[in-house]
């Protein structure tokens, strides 16, 4: 069989069962002090969405418009050894460390975005505060292969008692990233770890 | 248009290829002619509805931003294409996409897509014209309306027996099976077109074999092991083993064009992109075995050195440490050498806590590339006090 028809299977058994399971929810996120999961706390000034999606936990997934066109993604609770995300059985899992270095936290995220053929382009990486304590910013582009969309991220990472945490935003870099951006940015700016 | 339509419309799949065997296919003869031009079908067929379809992908292909616009690169590839398929040069329109994998394919309009992957993975012209003649193999053949034809027809039949019940996973394993030997024997038959056209536009016609031992090399060094032993529909078919045996056969003593030199010349000024592109799909077991081979073959290029290194040092194996160390030292002798390398022994250095030893590599690494994405970090260890 070729790869090509075993995608196609793949993703149409996929949609069935997100359709069987009643697909995502959604919840809203207001301002003020909120606490993901006990684990992770944030100031917000600006509300987000958090979509659920069933048999997805990580990373919990905020949007403003809809994840189709932003995400805001927060992944804690990632020890070492662990790996971010689930990888076909032909490729080798994206695994978290707790010596990895912050260049190496960002080749995680380079790692999660080559699965599918898109190309990820780091634009800065620099010393940043995160979590209250030292960390890394990248900034990032990248062409996506699903739709051919250009779509510009950043992200925030640190490695805190052997422990991943990190977020990162993503919009298509024409409209829906500069407008949102900032809101991101001062969500990242309040985490902390409880 | 959605990922899976996508997928689905990439005709003929080299890699995809899998374990085509060449017993089982109904051998071409040796004064096999070339079909006329392929003309453009009626639209109300199957037919002309496919080729509407490819249009539109194709509509889509030229401007993606995946693919290169590099007009040299085009006209090279679109040499090699004309070589190969004669006549058929003219409805022949040749893509490269961007793309980190090992694949090619031809559309039955007669567009060609060339991903990026395949040019690093390549030695040389004959192996991408091995690579290209058997896509064309699939186009002169018109491959892919006779699987349009055999799924709706397949499609069909597993509709009426859903409605009448009782197919669940039988059936769709019925079905999948079906398909997987329908594919082999195209894929055998695109094997032995490719090989006759490379011997006929002179390329030397061992690279077939070579160029698919190539890959099933690195694919076994990976997450998945031996792809021919992936699968259970694998196991009972004529596997990889088989494929390269009647490869090597057909292909005689070889003898012919290789155009290492040729090839060279069009693919190195990518080089680059092409190694950085590899090395972000994070395959480190994969990329080692191909940047060993490339190495091999090159050995005064400091780049593919660097290269080997990198995915040695990003894997972190407990043994990669000492072996990329040996490598980025080696890189930075040999001609050519990134400055990625520099600031590579810098954080290996790092890491392994040789601060003082880091310092010069880091700061060769920011006088050559002041302007690089990661300055600003790789400045901060700078600015750490030594222990």
């Amino acid at each position: 069989m070729t790869a090509t028809l075993r995608h196609l299977l793949a993703a149409t058994l996929a949609t069935a069962v997100l359709t069987l399971a009643g697909c995502a929810n959604v919840a809203k996120i207001s301002t003020g002090e909120v606490v993901v999961d006990n684990r992770l706390s944030f100031t917000l000034d600006a509300a987000w969405n958090q979509v659920n999606i069933p048999g997805r936990n990580k990373p919990v997934l905020w949007t403003q418009d809809g994840i189709t066109v932003d995400a805001l993604e927060l992944w804690f609770g990632i020890k070492d050894g662990q790996a971010l995300v689930d990888t076909p059985k032909d490729k080798r899992p994206l695994v978290f460390k707790a010596t990895m270095a912050p260049h190496e936290l960002v080749g995680l995220f380079e790692g999660i975005y080559g699965l599918d053929g898109s190309t990820f382009t780091l634009d800065k990486l620099a010393p940043a505060t995160f979590l209250g304590g030292p960390g890394v910013r990248f900034d990032y582009s990248v062409l996506r292969k699903t739709d051919d969309v250009r779509i510009t991220g950043v992200g925030w990472a640190a490695v805190k008692d052997g422990e991943l945490v990190a977020m990162t935003f993503v919009a298509p870099r024409l409209g829906f990233f500069p407008r949102h951006v900032a809101k991101a940015e001062r969500a990242a700016a309040t985490a902390r770890l409880r | 248009m959605s990922l899976s339509r996508r997928r689905a419309l990439a005709w003929g799949c080299v890699h995809c290829a899998g374990a085509a065997g060449l017993a089982s296919a109904v051998p071409i003869p040796p004064d096999w002619q070339l079909p006329p031009r392929l003309t453009r079908p009626e639209i109300d067929g199957d037919e002309g509805g496919l080729w509407a379809l490819v249009d539109r992908e194709e509509t889509r292909t030229r401007r993606s931003a995946f693919v290169l616009r590099d007009p040299a690169l085009r006209e090279y590839l679109t040499g090699i294409a004309c070589k190969l398929g004669g006549a058929h040069c003219a409805d022949t329109r040749v893509y490269t996409v961007r793309t980190p994998y090992f694949n090619a394919s031809m559309a039955p309009n007669g567009m060609m897509q060339v991903w990026t992957g395949l040019l690093l993975r390549a030695d040389n012209e004959a192996q991408l014209a091995a690579v290209m003649g058997h896509e064309i193999g699939h186009y002169l053949q018109r491959h892919s309306l006779a699987r349009l034809r055999d799924a709706r027809s397949r499609s069909a039949v597993m509709g009426v027996l859903a409605f009448a019940g009782g197919v669940g996973l039988v059936g769709q394993l019925a079905l999948l099976a079906g398909m997987a030997a329908y594919s082999r024997e195209h894929e055998s038959e695109a094997d032995q077109i490719g090989l006759l056209l490379m011997r006929r536009a002179g390329y030397d016609t061992l690279a077939a074999a070579q160029v698919w031992t190539n890959l099933r090399d690195e694919l076994k060094a990976g997450a998945g092991g031996d792809p021919a032993k992936r699968s259970v529909m694998f196991a009972t078919h004529p596997g990889a083993d088989e494929r390269e045996r009647d490869l090597q056969t057909l292909a005689g003593a070889g003898g012919g064009f290789a155009g290492d030199a040729e090839y060279a010349a069009r693919i190195d000024p990518l080089m680059p992109d092409l190694i950085d592109d590899e090395l972000r799909r994070a395959q480190f077991d994969e990329s080692i075995v191909l940047f060993t081979r490339l190495a091999q073959r090159r050995p005064t290029r400091g780049d593919l050195r660097y290269a080997r290194g990198e995915a040695h040092r990003l894997r972190a194996q407990p043994e990669d440490a000492a072996q990329a160390q040996a490598e980025f030292t080696a890189a930075l002798a040999l001609e050519r050498p990134p400055p990625q390398a520099q600031r590579a022994l810098g954080l290996l250095h790092r890491a392994q806590g040789r601060r003082a030893e880091a310092r010069p590599h880091l700061q060769a690494y920011l006088q050559l590339a002041p302007n690089a994405a990661d300055a600003a970090l790789i400045q901060s260890f700078l600015d750490e006090p030594l222990p």
